[in-house]
């Protein structure tokens, strides 16, 4: 269940080559394509945030969260009220807001309830969000169950461009702290082992707390910067319990606990959405559709997409093909061979 | 100042006396054995020790510092570290990471290469990067002596690390316990074989139903009426 | 003054009798986990189709859906028997974290029984009709509909047979063992997967047939499967997982405050007020505030 991405000594261009590729495909996008596919794209750059910051809780710390669409529509919520005629914040600054609330409501929920089984977490998580949409249904400055309007309208590539850039950095961020920092370190030992954390000095209620945390705030960035591109927002559209739904499809269906697997879960699902709502309407026969594949993804491929390709057999090919195979694997998996040994 | 003092330790589920008043002190750089039969509660002595569960009563102290009832993460980070008789590998991750995760409180900037030093002193470098979860039994509890090395703790709890190791590799975590007692480190080591306990300990604590039943040498024990009653009268199971 | 009091008692009927719905919503599902380890979060979902069942049998049959209960029980316990050893074949794999995996699993099998229902029923409320229990009782001022007296005394029914099952059975000795500790119960030759099985086959038989009655008391869509998995989960929790006395008290507690909150602060807020109070359970008392005496 571990990622290994980069590990030092294996030859750079490998993992240069490739991300310039993407870099160079993304970030032209809107120069080559119409605003159809520039709005799906950003859908795809949406949900692999979403789903990366759900992999966070839910993959690296090992709690389910059922109720991660709260912290998406905490997000929502803190711009499009920032935005309103009165306040008129600037739509950059509300970003921030909506993260530290999220990370707040987070801390509230996560302080009893991770000290305890898995259960009891995914239990309150879930109620969390059925009743913050209940209660924004009845409040007045949230227009209650009529919605908000956010004010303004940049261009298609705007949107495109902040929501890529959004979920870039989720994924710097998640790379860095859960691949590359001593915190990943923290964060993986508390999920494996809680006692034997705990007898190495990490201390299991904070980095669960804190990891919690992270992984509520960054939903809701992304969730201002949906706002502010749909333009209207209601409990219905951002507290729907289908955002969570979709964000814990994605991440089972990609790769649970893999970095990369959040990625490719949203990909193939959003776009597997999108062909079915231009195809067939309505999105109800999706609901069923990904439901079901979440439950044959848990019986028969625990790993998720990214474990039909297992890294050692496609790294070869790919060293094969660049005429490095003689290269030096480093730390890498199984370059030791057992010979001899007891 | 002892590395360990513990006064009128108390333990109890439901009505079972599991620890039942014991109190004993452990000088620095001293390696101590504890002996006794399965359920004379050894491991919930450990298990108190390091604050994985709470005592009834009683109160202990590390280097002169009362840590009852403290939590496990913060006796540790003072200095205490233990291994399991169970065995607990965090399974998804390889054994290096296994080792670099050992290290997250301690000693972190030089955590690659002593990982690999522990590696290589325990002969477990061919399985490395492999998943903790894919070990045998003898591996896991290299990697969790592995573990306790890399804590770099002062006072380190031992317990049975050496079963189901084989017996050249038992040679080597003997090394490795004698070459960090000469550095300064205190050991407490639970144990079922004698030959080890033998060799390895200055002194021996015999507990017999949550009690400290006798206290001396390897010699004074095996020839205490007592104690080979409690113990080596009956068969190790 | 008088009338204040008699809105009162009037309240806590209406709350005890809905309550007791939620005692068999959640008998079956507390045992399920129990047993399982596995917290179904399908719960409300099999409420939900009990109710459709219910409606088909009116419509499509013309049998009376209260004649229709035990083939609904019987339907769904078959179904639950199918859904059970898959859950079972989760928990006990051998994947990096199982518990998680068959939370995740049975999420996935309520999505696609409420996708399922969406679309081919669609979002359109309904209830369910029946002629055989109608009128209303009226005893001191205090109303109390006949259906919903039914619906009580089919929660006190069900959960008197489903706690003379546990006790005074084999089978259900061997679940109580079972729920207690699943490695001893394998260890004394107890098949932990068959009885696993029935547990959920009767779990599942039961909450649908709870439901039919609930969609003849309430109106419902296809959607609301997770608001009743939550009360499911409220009752449970506060109960203490695993606890059957537990789950009596605390199902005609959540009936009681839901009406009170209903009547007194507004519909608005009862989900609001529910999730507070589970917030503050769990704050003091993680265990479940009622778990002593009768632990199943």
């Amino acid at each position: 269940m571990t990622s290994r991405t980069a590990k030092p000594g294996r030859p750079a261009a490998l993992v240069v080559l490739p991300l310039i590729v993407l870099a160079l495909v993304f970030g032209t996008l809107p120069m080559w394509t119409d605003d159809y596919w520039i709005r799906v794209w950003t859908g795809v750059a949406m949900w692999a945030g979403l789903a990366a910051s759900w992999n966070i809780i839910g993959g690296y710390a090992g709690y389910i969260s059922f109720g991660h669409v709260a912290f998406f529509g905490i997000g929502a919520y803190a711009t499009a009220i920032l935005m309103q005629p009165g306040y008129d914040w600037n739509f950059f600054l509300t970003l921030p807001v909506g993260a530290v609330i999220a990370g707040l409501f987070a801390l509230i929920v996560g302080w009893p309830t991770l000290r305890l089984r898995g259960a009891y977490f995914a239990i309150a998580t879930w109620a969390l969000a059925e009743a913050l949409a209940q209660i924004i249904n009845t409040l007045d400055f949230t227009g209650g169950s009529f919605g908000l309007s956010t004010p303004g309208n940049p261009s298609t590539w705007f949107f495109y461009y902040a929501m890529l850039i959004a979920t870039i950095l989720i994924y710097l961020l998640t790379f860095l702290l859960f691949e590359r920092s001593r915190f990943g370190y923290k964060v993986k030992a508390v999920r494996d082992n809680e006692a034997a954390a705990q007898s190495l000095g990490i201390n299991t209620t904070a980095v669960k707390l804190q990891a919690f945390m992270l992984s509520a705030a960054l939903p809701a960035v992304l969730g201002g910067i949906n706002a502010y591109w749909i333009t209207f927002i209601n409990p219905q559209s951002v507290l729907s319990g289908e955002v969570t739904d979709q964000m814990v499809v994605m991440t089972l269906i990609g790769g649970l606990g893999h970095l990369w697997g959040p990625a490719l879960g949203a990909f193939v699902l959003y776009l597997a959405s999108t062909w079915l709502g231009a195809e067939y309407g309505g999105s109800t026969s999706y609901i069923a559709m990904i439901g079901a594949l979440l439950a044959i993804i848990i019986l028969f491929l625990p790993d998720g997409l990214i474990g039909l390709a297992p890294r050692a057999r496609g790294m070869k090919l790919v060293r094969k093909m660049l005429g490095l195979s003689g290269a030096p694997g480093g730390g890498g998996a199984g370059t030791a061979p057992p010979g001899g040994r007891p | 100042m002892s590395a360990v003092e513990v006064k009128d330790l108390r333990r109890s589920f439901g009505g079972i006396k599991a620890v039942a008043g014991v109190s004993f002190e452990v000088q620095p750089a001293e390696i101590v054995g504890i002996i006794g039969p399965n359920g004379s509660g050894k491991s919930t002595l450990f298990s108190l020790l390091s604050g994985t569960i709470a005592p009834t009563s009683g109160t202990i102290r590390l280097d002169g510092r009362d840590v009852t009832r403290m939590p496990a993460y913060r006796i540790a980070r003072m200095g205490l570290g233990r291994t399991f008789q169970i065995p607990t590998p965090f399974t998804n991750m390889t054994v290096r990471e296994n080792l670099l995760a050992a290290a997250v409180e301690s000693d972190w900037a030089n955590a690659r290469s002593r990982a690999d030093e522990v590696l290589e002193a325990l002969e477990i470098t061919h399985v490395a990067d492999d998943l903790a979860g894919t070990l045998s039994g003898g591996q896991l509890r290299l990697l969790e002596f592995g573990r306790v090395q890399m804590r770099d703790a002062e006072t380190i709890l031992l317990d049975e690390v050496t079963a189901g190791v084989n017996p050249r590799l038992r040679q080597i975590i003997l090394a490795r316990v004698r070459a960090l007692q000469e550095k300064g480190k205190t050991f407490l080591i639970i144990e079922h074989d004698m030959e080890l306990v033998r060799s390895v300990c200055e002194r021996i604590i015999v507990m017999d139903a949550g009690e400290i039943v006798f206290e001396g040498s390897f010699e004074e024990v095996a020839s205490n009426e007592v104690v080979i009653d409690a113990y080596l009268g009956r068969p190790a199971a | 003054m008088v009338r204040a009091m008699q809105l009162l008692i009037q309240t806590v009927i209406d709350g005890l009798l809905v309550g007791g719905l939620y005692v068999a919503i959640s008998i079956g599902f507390s045992l399920a986990f129990g047993i399982l380890d596995v917290v179904d979060f399908a719960v409300g979902e099999w409420v939900v189709l009990g109710g459709f069942a219910g409606v088909a049998a009116h419509t499509w049959l013309g049998i009376d859906p209260i004649v229709f209960l035990p083939a609904v029980f019987v339907i769904f316990a078959l179904i639950g028997s199918l859904v059970a050893p898959l859950i079972y074949r989760v928990r006990t794999s051998r994947y990096a974290r199982p518990a998680l995996m068959a939370l995740a699993f049975t999420f996935g099998i309520a999505m696609l029984a409420r996708g399922t229902m969406l679309t081919t029923v669609g979002f359109d409320p309904r209830t369910v009709q029946t002629s055989l229990v109608g009128g209303t009782l009226t005893i001191g001022g205090v109303h109390m509909p006949w259906l919903r007296l039914a619906g009580f005394l089919f929660a006190i029914v069900t959960t008197a047979l489903f706690m003379g099952f546990l006790f005074f059975t084999r089978t259900g000795l061997a679940v109580r063992a079972a729920a207690q500790n699943k490695r001893n119960a394998g260890l004394m030759g107890i098949d932990v997967k068959r009885l696993s099985t029935i547990v959920y086959a009767i779990y599942a038989g039961l909450t649908a047939m709870a439901g039919v009655l609930i969609g003849a008391i309430y109106t419902f869509t296809a959607q609301v499967g997770p608001q009743y998995s939550l009360l499911a989960f409220f009752v449970v929790v506060m109960a203490g997982l695993g606890s059957i006395g537990g789950v009596l008290v605390a199902g005609l507690f959540l009936g009681m405050l839901q009406a009170l909150v209903t009547v007194y602060v507004g519909a608005d807020y009862t989900l609001a007020i529910v999730f507070g109070v589970l917030f503050v359970v769990l704050l003091v008392s993680p265990q479940g505030v009622l778990r002593r005496g009768l632990a199943a």
